[in-house]
């Protein structure tokens, strides 16, 4: 039973440790960034990313008011689908899909080439993988996840407005009447914040399970595999951390 | 994405399909069925419990500060709130984890499977790959996930009900309050997670089982696959709760 505590006591200290030094060493080289590999990494991460985000966008904000809107009167139900959104269901929802394809994604291309050698054969020319390939994604992931975000609330909150008046007849002008009233910049901040964080997250949690990676193409796969799941584990833990300080900073 | 959504999906209703025929011609063996599920509840069961109870303290932390501002009383949300973890975010919730957690260990193992040959060797050892490795995935997941969403819905209620009680000194018991909750309420979270629950290890074995070339191939079945895992699960649960609320609106 102790054993067990201090195994997992080890394992979750070991696990923050790798997470921490990949975020120090990211911050230790921002100023030195390479320009060419941090277009590139926001070309992939961000951009191609786009189809998707809008497609998640259109469903999360459409079941938000199938969902909630029945409860909330006429005058309300924009305030309540909007609010609910930004606050968590459309950071949360965004995060987890984004750490699905940037996470897997970011780890499986560190993974390849850890296995391969590639990332000692950095090294050994005396280039450091973390300046040249680290650092460029983990700040190309919170721009991309924090550029998406915003694309992704307007285009649910539109959604929204559109799945309101489809399904219960909602005029268009009543629902953001109630946006106008209701809902401050405060709101749209905490998702916006909420969102970069889990960027940052997603970055730092998928470099480190690809910098692990050991052995062949099961290996890459696991790597891949276990970016993911931690990646979606830190997003909830960043949730409860973030909101109680959130709701205190920026509700009035 | 790769080609269009119609084609996407055409691919895995061609595997589900498929692996129902082959399932049913060569037998699935039920140790393997069970090993799987073991397998996949003992690993998602953590992340949905967790993930759930605090996605329920940080719910009815925003609910509170609003609560306070507009209508003052909180215990009024308790039932809304019981119904909607049950419909809607239960289900959701469990499925998108469950499509991350189980979606990428799949894809992983079959994409290393397939691109070391040993997918070949199966088939000439007259064993059928769908039958063997997706069938009994297939099936572990289709009774999980039901188990793993009752246990998302305990999870997210009693977190709320605990931090209304300890963190606000108010009355948590009230979001414990199934009062609300409809037969078709039940009935769509039952019909999402049985969907969603079939989806996943078919979306996910797709991208694996397609894998071809190094370890590259595999990095990118494990991408592909959970994001379509995901991005299925969000597209069913809409179609369901849509398809719901169309026949509850005309009763």
């Amino acid at each position: 039973m102790i054993r067990a505590v201090g195994r997992l006591t080890l394992w979750a200290l070991r696990g923050l440790g790798a997470n921490a030094l990949v975020l120090a060493r990211t911050l230790f080289y921002l100023p030195r960034l390479d320009g060419g590999e941090l277009r590139r990494a926001l070309v992939l991460f961000g951009f191609r990313s786009l189809p998707l985000t809008l497609g998640a966008a259109a469903l999360i904000g459409a079941t938000v008011v199938l969902q909630i809107g029945v409860y909330a009167t006429r005058l309300y139900a924009g305030w309540a689908a909007g609010f609910s959104l930004l606050w968590e269901f459309g950071p949360l929802l965004l995060g987890l899909v984004m750490g699905a394809r940037i996470g897997a994604r970011n780890a499986a291309e560190l993974a390849l080439l850890n296995v391969n050698g590639q990332l000692e054969g950095l090294r050994g020319i005396s280039l450091d993988p973390f300046r040249i390939l680290v650092a460029p994604r983990v700040v190309a992931s919170l721009l991309s996840v924090l550029g998406l975000a915003s694309v992704t609330f307007l285009v649910a909150i539109i959604w929204q407005a559109v799945a309101a008046y489809l399904t219960l007849g909602l005029p268009v002008r009543i629902f953001f009447g109630a946006f106008a009233d209701l809902l401050f910049w405060g709101d749209l901040a905490a998702g916006i914040i909420k969102s970069a964080a889990y960027g940052l997250a997603i970055a730092v949690v998928s470099t480190t399970a690809g910098l692990k990676a050991a052995g062949g193409a099961a290996g890459v796969g696991r790597a891949a595999a276990a970016a993911v799941v931690s990646g979606c584990a830190a997003i909830f833990f960043l949730d409860l951390a973030l909101t109680p300080w959130l709701a205190k900073v920026l509700v009035r | 994405m790769t080609g269009g959504p119609l084609r996407v999906l055409g691919a895995q209703t061609m595997l589900f399909a498929r692996t129902v025929r082959a399932a049913a011609r060569h037998g699935v063996r039920r140790r393997e069925v069970l090993r799987h599920m073991a397998e996949l509840g003992t690993s998602s069961a953590l992340l949905i419990a967790v993930g759930l109870f605090f996605f329920g303290v940080v719910l009815v932390t925003i609910a509170w500060a609003q609560a306070r501002k507009y209508f003052g009383n909180i215990a009024v949300l308790g039932p809304p709130y019981f119904q909607l973890i049950l419909r809607e975010f239960s289900p959701i919730m469990a499925a998108v984890l469950a499509a991350s957690r189980q979606g990428a260990s799949t894809a992983a193992a079959l994409g290393a499977m397939s691109v070391n040959e040993q997918l070949e060797a199966l088939e000439l050892s007259a064993a059928d790959p769908l039958a063997e490795l997706v069938a009994p995935r297939l099936i572990a997941s289709v009774l999980v996930l039901p188990l793993l969403t009752v246990l998302g819905v305990v999870a997210a209620t009693s977190s709320a009900a605990l931090t209304i009680t300890f963190a606000f000194q108010n009355n948590g018991a009230a979001f414990l309050d199934p009062s609300l909750v409809t037969t078709g309420d039940v009935l769509s979270a039952l019909v999402k997670t049985l969907l969603c629950g079939a989806f996943i290890p078919i979306a996910a074995s797709l991208r694996g089982l397609q894998a071809q070339g190094g370890a590259g191939a595999v990095g990118e079945a494990v991408t592909v696959g959970v994001v379509e895992a995901c991005m299925g699960c969000l597209l069913i649960d809409f179609l369901v709760a849509a398809a719901f609320f169309i026949l509850s609106a005309q009763q």
